[in-house]
Parts: structure tokens; sequence; C-alpha cells
């Protein structure tokens, strides 16, 4: 499979932008459609399992200082890490990943 | 903590958790296998035969971007809902009662009281070096007529919340409450 140049990222705001964003190599047996849905499948599951766990957070542990930075930590890396997926971009991770 | 409710004149003494030392050590897979990508050209490498596909790992095209990408999302998922367990079980030490909280998994949650009057032993057990060096113990409170104790294992410091039990104990009237 021929190396690809990374396309120019433009920051996205929302993650329904940032699904768009999603570029694969054409001519993969058709597997660009099938890739997007298994990406659109280990997000959905992220945001189930997520929402789960902040439930839980709130819920048990609403009284803590940790709450909601634990919360808030785990957004912020989350979505940093689908914007890799999806754009190549990692914002402050961008140094560790290739 | 919403499962129990401080009643007049109650208040929190101590609120223990697991020795962090040992939830780094539960993480410690999690790590593992967050660096397995990043690994993985150095390890074929290694071996002549399989050598050749060190290139295919550089994670330069979008699908393998991608794949690294969910790979890391769905390890660092794991690993925060680790600490997330971790974090929801406690013991919750009051001026009237023990509170163990066991957060089995989501959904899966047991509070137990103990009132102190009825607490009949408690021991502290510290063995190793490492956990002699990092003060980790288990604590085990027996209760009166309860066939079921109190244990919590690998919390720091487990002498103290003894003490601190003891002293409640011996402060605090007996109610004539059970478990």
């Amino acid at each position: 499979m021929p190396d690809q140049p990374l396309r120019p990222f433009s920051p996205p705001s929302i993650p329904s932008d940032l699904l768009g964003q999603l570029h694969l190599p054409t001519g993969m047996f058709s597997a660009g459609a099938a890739v997007t849905w298994v990406l659109y499948a280990v997000f959905a599951i992220w945001a189930l399992y997520t929402l789960v766990a902040i439930y839980h957070w709130l819920r048990y542990s609403h009284a803590s200082l940790i709450a909601l930075p634990a919360i808030a930590a785990h957004l912020f890396i989350s979505f940093a890490l689908m914007s890799y997926t999806l754009s190549g971009h990692a914002f402050f991770f961008a140094s560790y990943l290739p | 903590m919403k499962e129990f409710e401080l009643e007049p004149g109650e208040h929190v003494v101590m609120e223990s958790r697991k020795h962090w030392f040992l939830f780094l050590g539960e993480l410690l897979p999690y790590a593992i296998l967050l660096a397995f990508p990043f690994a993985l050209p150095k390890l074929l490498a290694l071996v002549p035969a399989l050598a050749s596909h060190t290139a295919s790992f550089t994670y330069q095209t979008p699908l393998a971007r991608a794949v690294l990408g969910v790979w890391l999302l769905i390890i660092w998922t794991l690993a925060w809902s680790a600490f997330t367990r971790y974090y929801l079980n406690a013991w919750v030490l009051t001026n009237q009662r023990i509170v163990d909280i066991k957060q089995h998994g989501y959904f899966n949650r047991e509070v137990s009281s103990l009132f102190l009057p009825r607490v009949q032993d408690v021991t502290t057990d510290v063995s190793g070096v490492l956990p002699s060096l990092l003060g980790i113990g288990d604590i085990t409170v027996q209760s009166a007529g309860a066939v079921d104790e109190f244990r919590m294992r690998g919390i720091p410091r487990p002498e103290q919340m003894r003490d601190l039990i003891l002293k409640y104990v011996s402060t605090e009237p007996a109610k004539g409450v059970g478990v």
C-alpha cells in the first residue's frame, strides 16, 4: 500500500466534524466504508462505556474533588485520540505519536 | 458517597482506598499494551524472517494511523475504567461505623456497614519487604456474632486505621444496632 501525504489539518469543532474528516486509501477492496463503520461502532461503544463510567462517578462520587477532573481528563485524552484516528492530528500527543 | 447518609452527630473520620502502588501495578498490563504498537517494529527487526515487515508498522498511512488510534483509545478507556473502579472502592470510617463500599463492576456495587459497638477484634497484617517499606497492609475487623468479617486488602498505613477504629470503638457508646 503506497504512502499518502497527510491531509492538511483544520481543527474540528465537534465530533461529527471529526467523523467527516475520515479519508482512507481508495481501492482497498472498497474497504473505506467498512472501516468507517468499524470506527463508528468503536466510537459508539466508547461513548456508551464512557456514559456508564461518568454515571458512576457522578452518582457515587459526586462530593469528591476528583470526579470532575477525572471525567474531564478522560474526555480530553479520548477526543485527542479520536482526532488522531480520524485526521492524524493529536494535539498535545503530536510529539509522541508517529 | 450517596449510599449512606450520615446520621445526626456522625462525621467521617477517615476514607481509605487501596494503596496507589498497588493501583500502579494494576495499570502495568495497560501500559504494556499501550507500548506494544510502538515496540512492534523493533521486535520484528530482531527476527530476521520478519524484519522485512518492519516498514508496515511506521503508522504513516491513514489506515494504519486509524488502527493505532483505535487501539490507543481502547487501552486508554480500559485504564481509565480501572481507575474508576479503584476510586469507587473505599472504606469509610465514621465516628459510629465502618462502611465498606465494593464496586465489583459497573452496576455491581455492594455497601456494608458495621457499627463500631459491634467490633470485637481488629487485625492488621503487613508482610513482605515492599509492603513494609511502603506501609501497605491488610486490615480485618471481626464483629460480634457475625460470620462475615470486614477485610480490606492493600490499604496504606493499616495501623493508623486500626488505631482510629479502636479509638472510636472505645468512645462510642453501644447502641445495639447490627450489621
